[in-house]
Formats: C-alpha cells, structure tokens, sequence
C-alpha cells in the first residue's frame, strides 16, 4: 500500500485503511469518555457529600472542641477568605487594569513585549512558589504570619491574569471607536477611559472574575502566609483562616465528623468556583455580540 | 452593561455588609461580660501536634471561664513550636521533648517550661486478623523499624506472642514526616531500649527513618497506617483510641507486658522531676504497672511579660489547665497530671511577672 | 491634530497644555504599572534566591544530587534528588497518560461540530477552574481507595509481570503512591491541554482538512496528514503547558503521594514532589539552621524549571500560529488559558 510516509493511496477504502479509520473513531471517543468520567466524578461527588454539612451552624459557628466538632463550624475560614480575596482584589486589579491598558493602548514597542513576556512567566509562577517569596518578603518581616501576606500572595497571582485578560479584551475594542473618539476632540487618556474601557466593560469584569475564582480556591500560597486560624479574624495583620486552607486541614485529620466539613467547604468553593467561570463565559459572548 | 455593573455592585455591596454583620455578631456574643470579671485576651501559641485536641477542647472551655480569651493554637510540630516561640511570634510554645541545650541558648529572655498533661506514645498497627494487645518489646520493634523483620509472622513476633497465629502479611512501617516531640519520645525509648538503634539511627524530633512511609503529624500517621494493611507506627494514645487501631502491649523492664491506658500512663508520671531539663522524662518508669513509654508535654512561657491583658490570660488559663482543665483530660484519653506534679508545675509559673510585678490568678479561675 | 484647537476655542493653548500633560501622566502610569510587573518578577527572584543562598553556599552542587535530606541541627543535610525525582516521576505519568487524552479529546471537538461540540467544549473550560483541594479530597476520598484495592493490584499483576516495564509496578498497592499522584495530576492538567490542544488545531486552515477528504482520505488519514504536521509544535507546546502545571501543583498531591523522601524504580511507592515537600515542611521549618533555606532552595528550583517551560511552550505554540498565519500567538494562548488554583 503506501510506502512513503505520508503517502496514501488512492481508490476505494477497504480493509487496512477502514479499520484504521473506525481505530480512530474508536480512539477519539475513548479519550471523550476517560477525560469526561472523573471530571463529572468529582463535581457530582463533591455535591452529594457537602450537600449534607452545609447547615446554620456550619455558616455561622466557630469549630467546636473535639469532644462536639459537629456543632461548630468554619465561619472564620468564610470571613477568612473574603477578607485575603477582598484585599488582593482591591490591589491587583487597578494594578492590573492599568497594565492591560498600557499593553493594548500604548504597548507596541519592545518595552510592551518585555512587560507581555513577564506577565506571561509570573502566569505560570507554581502558586506555592508565589507564597515562598511573600513569606520571605512579608512574613518574616512583620514577624508573623498574616492576612496581609495572604492577600499579597494572591496579588503575585492574580495581577498577571487581570492584566493579560484585560489586553485581551481591550484589544477586542474595534479602533473605529478610538478615532472617533480622538476625531471628536477627546483627549487620549479620556478616550480610553471614558471610551474604550466602557465598551469593554463586560469584558474587564471577565477579566476581574477570572483573577478572583483563581484566588478564591487557592491553598498552597496561604498556608505559608496566613497560618490559619479558628476564630474570626478582621485584623490584616494577624493569622487568618481561609476556605481551601481548612478543608486541607479538615481532610488530613482522623475525626469523621470534620470530613464532612471538608467536603462542606469544598462544595462552596466549587460552587463559587463555577459560578464564575460560567459568569465569566456568559459575559464575553455578550461582550462578543456587542462588538460584532 | 450598566445594569451588569448594578448587579455586580449590588452584590458586592450585599457580601460586604453580609460578612461585616457575622464578624460583629460573633465578636458580641463573646464580648457579652460574665460578671464583670477580668474576661482575657485573644492569644497565639503554636506547637506540638499530640496535645492539640486536649488543648483545643480546654481553649474552648476557658472560652466560658474569661469570655474574651481567644486562644489560637496552630499544631505545626514541637520544632516548630520552639521556633515560634524563640522568635517570639506567638505568645506561647508547645513542645513534646523538653527544651534542648541549643534551643535553651537560642532563647531572648527567661522562660518558664512546664508539663500540662500526660500521655503515651504507643505502638498502632492495622493488621487484618490481629487483634489489639499483641505483645512486643524494644528490641523487636526496633528491628522491624530498621527493615531486620519483614513480615508480621516472623520469629522474632512470635516467640513474644505464643498461642496468637499471626498473618502472612509483609510489614509497612509508618513514621512521622515532620519534626515532632512524639519522634523524640518514641527514639528515646527505642535507643534505651536497642543498642543497634541507637548507634544506626539515634534519638532526635527527626531521624533517618532506615525504611516506611512518612505521614504529617499525628493525624497523618494515623490516617496512613489505618489505609494499609500490614501497617505500623508510633502514635499518641489519643489518636490511636479514637483511630480504632490495634495498641501493642509493652514489655517493660520488669518483664512484664503493659497495655497502654489512661491508668498505666499516669504511674508513670510520678517520676517527673522539676526543674526541666533537656533530659528529663518518664521512659521506663520503675513504678509497677506504669506504660514504658509514657510522656508528658511541655508548654513554654516568657517569665517575663509587658502586656498585661495577655499575662493575665496566659497565667489564668495555666492555672485554669493545672487545676480544673485536669478534669477533662480523660474523656480524650490523656492522662492527668498527678496532683503533687500539678502542683510543682503551678509553683513554676508562680515565678510569672507582668512589668515586674507578680500574677495572682482571676476570681473567675480559683473560684 | 490642528482641528483640534480650532474646536476647543479661545484660552485653547493653556487647556491643551493641561490636557496633553493629564495624557502623558496617564500614559506614564500606566507604562510605570506595567513595568511594575517586571519589578515584581525580578524581586520574586531576588527574595527567592537571597533566601535560598545559604544553602546553595554550603552546600553547591550537592544540593542538586544529595539524595538524604535532614533538617535535625547538628546534623543537617540537604539534597534535593528525592523531590526532583518525585516531580518527575509523577509529571511524566500525568504526561503520559494525561497529553493523549487531551488531544484526543480536542480532535474529537474539532471534529464534531454542532448541538454536541459546543456545550462540551464549555464544560472542559469550566472544569478548568475547579481548585486544587477540591481534586486532592476526591483523589484521597475516592480515588486512593479504588486504586489500592482494585486498579493498582490489577497493574501489578499483569504489567508487573511484563520485563522492563514491570518494574515499574511492583510492590504492595496499598498506602499512598507516586502512580495515584500521577493519575490526579493527568486529570487536572487534561483541561489545559484540551483547551490549548483545540485552539491550535481550530486554526490549522480547513482547506487543507478538505482537500484532503476530497481527495478520498479517510478522516484518520486526513487528521494525519493535514492536521497533526502543522500543530505538532502546537501540541508539544500544549504539552509543556500541562507539565509546568503539573509540575507546580500542590496541594492535590501532597495529599496522596506519602511525602516521603524517596527514589525507586516502582510507581507503587510513596515519594514526595518540590512542591508537596515544601508545603509539608514549612510551617515547621526552623530559623535556627539551614532549613527554612533549603526549602527556598528548592522552590528556586521549582521556579526556574517553571519559567523555562513557561517561555519554551509560549514559543512553540505561537510556531504553529505563525506556521499557518491564523490569528497571534497571543490570542491563541488566552484562548485557551483558564488559570487553575493550586
């Protein structure tokens, strides 16, 4: 049949080249299936053994001793989280925003490229190399571990992701817009703002979505800078406690009852988790339609 | 896209104040006075992993006590429980060795170490056809550690163990990953006790395990030896109870086999000699019935304090642990201090002062 | 540009004057923010390196092949070889299992069109997003206990069986692994590797696809032929992507590969990767000695490997963009890029 690679012959297909064509098939939908299972797995898995923790008590109590640990809960870890996220936020996405605008309204230079080439490494920075370097910087500095940590190690993460995502988007912004802006008198800076940043609006809150579901589910960085901790916290400089942080707790301890409080917490994290991410598909097809 | 940025406003806005009204919820309901007594402060301390659900079952009870003391305890191993507490980023330590002569020199100002309870390092197994009490000593343990014993029906196990018919299953020894006083403990008692040990691998927070798997903490150590069959490890009594894992029976230096309780630990404790010093422990009690390898676990203060709110919260809750907290101890399967042991440790903190000035505990605490 | 001062009218010099300074102080703000993440970059590296020297001072080279670690003072010894091993080991199952898989799956996407592609391609996506912890609970919950009672026994007597191979499965199934950390790692990196996999074969041009179909290739013969050769680099790029993650994450295998510091021929065995390592070890680790710099150490490691694989892939997939003169490099990577907690 063929001799060289990459040589077929022609003609009717039969035999070899059938079954090497139904082979495939065959293939592709095995790799459907073994990729599809365990995703569903665990989504479904996950629903069905937090559904039973969540519970008033689990919302809004601290842990309980050993002696009734189903009686508390992981309120702190709630406040926790919203807290680190919270300040993260608020610093990485002006931080962000005003790198994406610099990339796709002015970048177009080799300084544009350095800057997209770093926001591309810091992007695959192993998030719990992100939280090495803040403990180093952070935690040893202010001599113990804190929610002020937390949050920065999140900012490592999370600035790279608004900043790409927002050129992205930015980008998106036909330039039609931009000269008509500048044709009507407006100064540059007012055309972006006033202009472009508002026509990718859904887009930018895409981008601010993404960054935050990254954050939200992160554990590797906080361990090493926020401790954890089993009571509310609201001061930034003191240990905090996080969501992912206590279900990894949770699910290395022997006591059953706390197991359940891991999946508890990682139902909520999923939820939050997806939430966003289809938020975030719903928002950049509109966005897309609105463009077109 | 204004109406997105409503929402997104709006829900932002309704998170915000969501999350405040819990924080402040929580913080009056603590806040609420109990008679208008010295109600504490919020505390750090860090440390040991096998006094950790004693402590956060007393936290929790000195909560009622002195309504603002909020203790925060993190079990990240007794190395790590020194270091805290030599760089004095929390307020107290926790250690299940004794302080040692680096360590000791290492330290800021003068400090106060004293025992808060018993407990045992025991021997746990997972082995499917064997039941808990199988008898073993140093020197068979030790070799099985060292990797000399393979399989649970060897010899050496059973010429200690006559009449039991042991499985043909091959051995998987579980040890800690981490740096940890009931490492300490158990080296201890395995160099006392075996020669080849002690030459081949020593005593330390953390050794060269010659074979096994690593577990982190005493809550990893349990959860890996009840996953295999065929495992076993060294474990804090309370975590071997509540893992439902087969205990070892003992054979101390009488010759005689101890199963580990709450009753043959606590013979041991009689031993205990004051002042602290980095050899101090209660291996090998000469005392009859007493478990071989018992062991206290040491909580570390700095004599010498400058907040008030927080030494007044530390030394009531000390008090509080030496006296009443002994109570519960046994509901968690510790062991109690014996009471002349209690009351060295709580001469020990008498030494405590706030800016010179000597501690007397609250109302709220010997009433 | 002079229209402009025609519009804007008398007192028009100062109020431009003004405006262009407000522009020029937007732009140099945004230009100062940007290069702010270079700065950021750079003081990661120097934090990470200034803390880790100590140990690279005592200990050089040896640190990269010092295969017993031992944070004890007075008898401290640091190598790094068991982690680099466990990394290895377990990013090469996610690899190997986990790369087929996906592009596979992004064939078959690519392929099917219509009411099936669509919603499958968005519920890969989002998939992409599920945290870390939430994959190593499952892994320690569900898969663990499959995998020691029937998977890895089964493995073990029939591949265990086979020479050469068969060393690889060896040994009691039961405990935690490097094969069941591999396998948590093949299903975490399947998203990315899907995603970025179908992006770069979306933009190889259909014609060529058709032509050879029209011609009479079957479809295998036509992917063959006029897919794979244009988006190899792609794929490989794909690839990397889906190793540096492996690579990096943490927490979904410290719960299942031991954390014991160890190097074997059997998969079946307990080991510890970089990453697992350092979480297990750091709230731990002492001031006093070398510790706490041997774990910067290796996260110095960890990074530069990272950051290596980071530009490698980003090179080779935009290869296969320029290759067939679709849309950027750029665009393709954000595409398919939904970051992932770890």
């Amino acid at each position: 049949m063929s001799a060289a690679a990459g040589t077929v012959s022609l003609g009717p297909v039969r035999g070899i080249r059938r079954a090497k064509d139904t082979g495939f098939t065959v293939f592709l939908w095995t790799c459907a299936v073994l990729a599809l299972v365990p995703l569903t797995w665990i989504a479904f898995y996950v629903v069905s053994k937090g559904i039973g923790a969540l519970s008033w008590n689990f919302f809004t109590k601290e842990p309980a001793g050993p002696l009734n640990p189903q009686e508390g809960g992981i309120v702190q870890s709630f406040v926790g989280t919203g807290l680190i996220v919270g300040l993260a936020t608020v610093i990485a996405v002006p931080l962000g925003i005003l790198s994406g605008i610099y990339l796709a309204e002015y970048g177009k230079g080799r300084t544009a490229s350095a800057i997209r080439l770093v926001a591309y490494v810091l992007l695959s920075t192993p998030s719990i190399v992100a939280g090495a370097f803040i403990w180093a910087l952070v935690v040893v500095a202010l001599g113990n571990f804190s929610a002020l940590a937390g949050g920065l190690s999140l900012v490592v993460l999370m600035w790279p992701i608004v900043a790409i995502a927002s050129e992205a988007v930015l980008r998106l912004v036909p330039q039609e817009l931009r000269e008509g802006a500048l044709a009507l008198g407006l100064p540059r800076w007012k055309a972006i703002v006033r202009v472009v940043m508002p026509t990718a609006g859904a887009g930018l809150l895409t981008a601010v979505m993404l960054a935050v579901a990254r954050a939200l589910g992160e554990t590797a960085p906080v361990l090493l800078t926020a401790l954890g901790n089993d009571y509310i916290n609201t001061d930034i400089r003191a240990p905090t406690d996080a969501v992912p942080l206590r279900v990894y707790d949770y699910a290395r301890t022997p006591v059953e009852a706390l197991h359940g409080f891991a999946w508890g917490g990682a139902l909520v994290l999923l939820a939050a988790v997806l939430f966003l991410a289809i938020s975030t598909r719903v928002l950049s097809n509109r966005q897309q339609k609105r463009i077109a | 896209m204004t109406k997105i940025r409503r929402l997104a406003g709006a829900g932002v806005l309704a998170l915000t104040i969501a999350l405040v009204a819990m924080a402040c919820s929580s913080n009056s309901s603590t806040s609420g006075a109990s008679g208008g007594g010295f109600e504490g402060a919020a505390l750090t301390g860090a440390g040991a992993t096998f006094p950790d659900p004693i402590y956060e079952q007393w936290f929790k009870d000195f909560q009622q006590v002195e309504s603002g003391a909020k203790i925060n305890y993190q079990a990240i191993g007794s190395g790590g429980g020194v270091d805290a507490f030599t760089t004095q980023t929390v307020d107290f330590g926790a250690s299940d060795a004794p302080l040692q002569a680096d360590e000791i020199k290492a330290l800021p100002a003068p400090y106060i170490e004293l025992p808060t309870v018993l407990g045992g390092v025991v021997i746990a197994y997972n082995v499917s056809g064997l039941d808990s009490g199988l008898k073993l000593d140093g020197d068979t343990v030790s070799k099985i550690l060292l990797g000399d014993i393979k399989n649970w029906n060897d010899q050496s196990i059973a010429a200690l163990n006559p009449g039991v018919s042991l499985p043909n299953t091959p051995i998987s020894v579980v040890h800690r990953s981490d740096e940890s006083g009931t490492t300490f403990v158990y080296t201890s008692w395995l160099s006392s006790q075996s020669k080849d040990w002690d030459t081949k691998v020593g005593a330390d927070k953390a050794v060269q395990w010659p074979t096994g798997t690593g577990g982190d903490g005493n809550d990893g150590v349990a959860a890996a030896i009840g996953q295999t069959d065929g495992s076993i490890g060294y474990l804090s009594f309370d975590f071997a109870v509540s893992a439902n894992l087969g205990i070892a029976d003992i054979k101390a230096d009488d010759g005689s086999y101890i199963t580990p309780s709450i009753d043959s630990i606590s013979k041991a404790g009689g031993g205990l000699t004051f002042p602290i010093k980095p050899t101090t422990n209660i291996l090998n009690s000469s005392a009859t019935g007493a478990y071989p390898i018992a062991t206290t676990t040491y909580l570390l203060l700095y004599k010498d304090g400058t907040d008030v709110n927080k030494t007044q919260t530390i030394f009531d809750f000390v008090t509080w642990a030496l006296t009443k907290g002994q109570a519960t101890v046994q509901q968690l399967n510790y062991s109690p201090l014996p009471s002349d042991i209690a009351s060295q440790g709580l001469t020990s903190l008498s030494a405590m002062t706030v800016n010179g000035q000597p501690l007397t505990a609250s109302a709220a605490v010997t009433g | 540009m002079s229209d402009q001062t025609v519009v804007l009218g008398a007192g028009a010099p100062a109020r431009v004057r003004r405006s262009r300074l407000i522009d020029r102080g937007f732009r140099g703000t945004t230009l100062v923010v940007g290069l702010g993440l270079i700065a950021l970059l750079a003081l990661m590296l120097v934090e990470l390196t200034t803390g880790a020297w100590r140990t690279f001072d005592a200990f050089g080279l040896h640190f990269f092949v010092g295969t017993s670690w031992n944070p004890v003072s007075g008898r401290e010894d640091f190598g790094a070889l068991p982690f680099i091993f466990g990394s290895l080991v377990t990013s090469g199952v996610a690899i190997v299992i986990g790369v087929p898989i996906a592009v596979g799956l992004a064939l078959l996407l690519n392929q099917v069109r219509g009411s099936i592609a669509n919603p499958l391609t968005v519920f890969v996506d989002i998939l992409a997003a599920i945290p870390s912890v939430v994959y190593g609970l499952w892994a320690l919950f569900v898969l663990k206990p499959i995998f020691d009672s029937s998977v890895e026994p089964f493995l073990i007597g029939t591949l265990g069986k086979v020479p050469l191979i068969g060393a690889l499965f060896r040994g009691k199934a039961q405990g935690p692994d490097l094969f069941t950390a591999g396998v948590i790692l093949a299903i975490m990196i399947l998203p990315i590797v899907t995603a970025v996999s179908r992006e770069v074969i979306a933009v190889v041009p259909r014609d060529l696809r058709e032509a050879a179909l029209a011609l009479g290739a079957t479809r295998y013969e036509s992917v063959r032929l006029a897919v794979l050769p244009y988006a190899r680099s792609g794929i490989v790029g794909a690839s990397m992507l889906g190793l540096g993650r492996a690579l990096g994450e943490t927490i979904a295998v410290s719960l299942v590969v031991g954390n014991t510091p160890r190097i074997g021929w059997s998969l079946m065995q307990p080991g510890a990767t970089i990453p697992s390592w350092i979480a297990s070890s750091f709230r731990e680790a002492t001031s006093v000695g070398l510790h706490r710099s041997a774990l910067l150490a290796l996260a110095v490691t960890l990074v530069i490997v990272a950051f290596f694989l980071a530009v490698l892939s980003r090179l080779l997939v935009r290869r296969t963009a320029e290759l067939v003169s679709g849309p950027s490099a750029d665009e393709v990577l954000t595409e398919g890029i939904y970051p992932r907690a770890g």
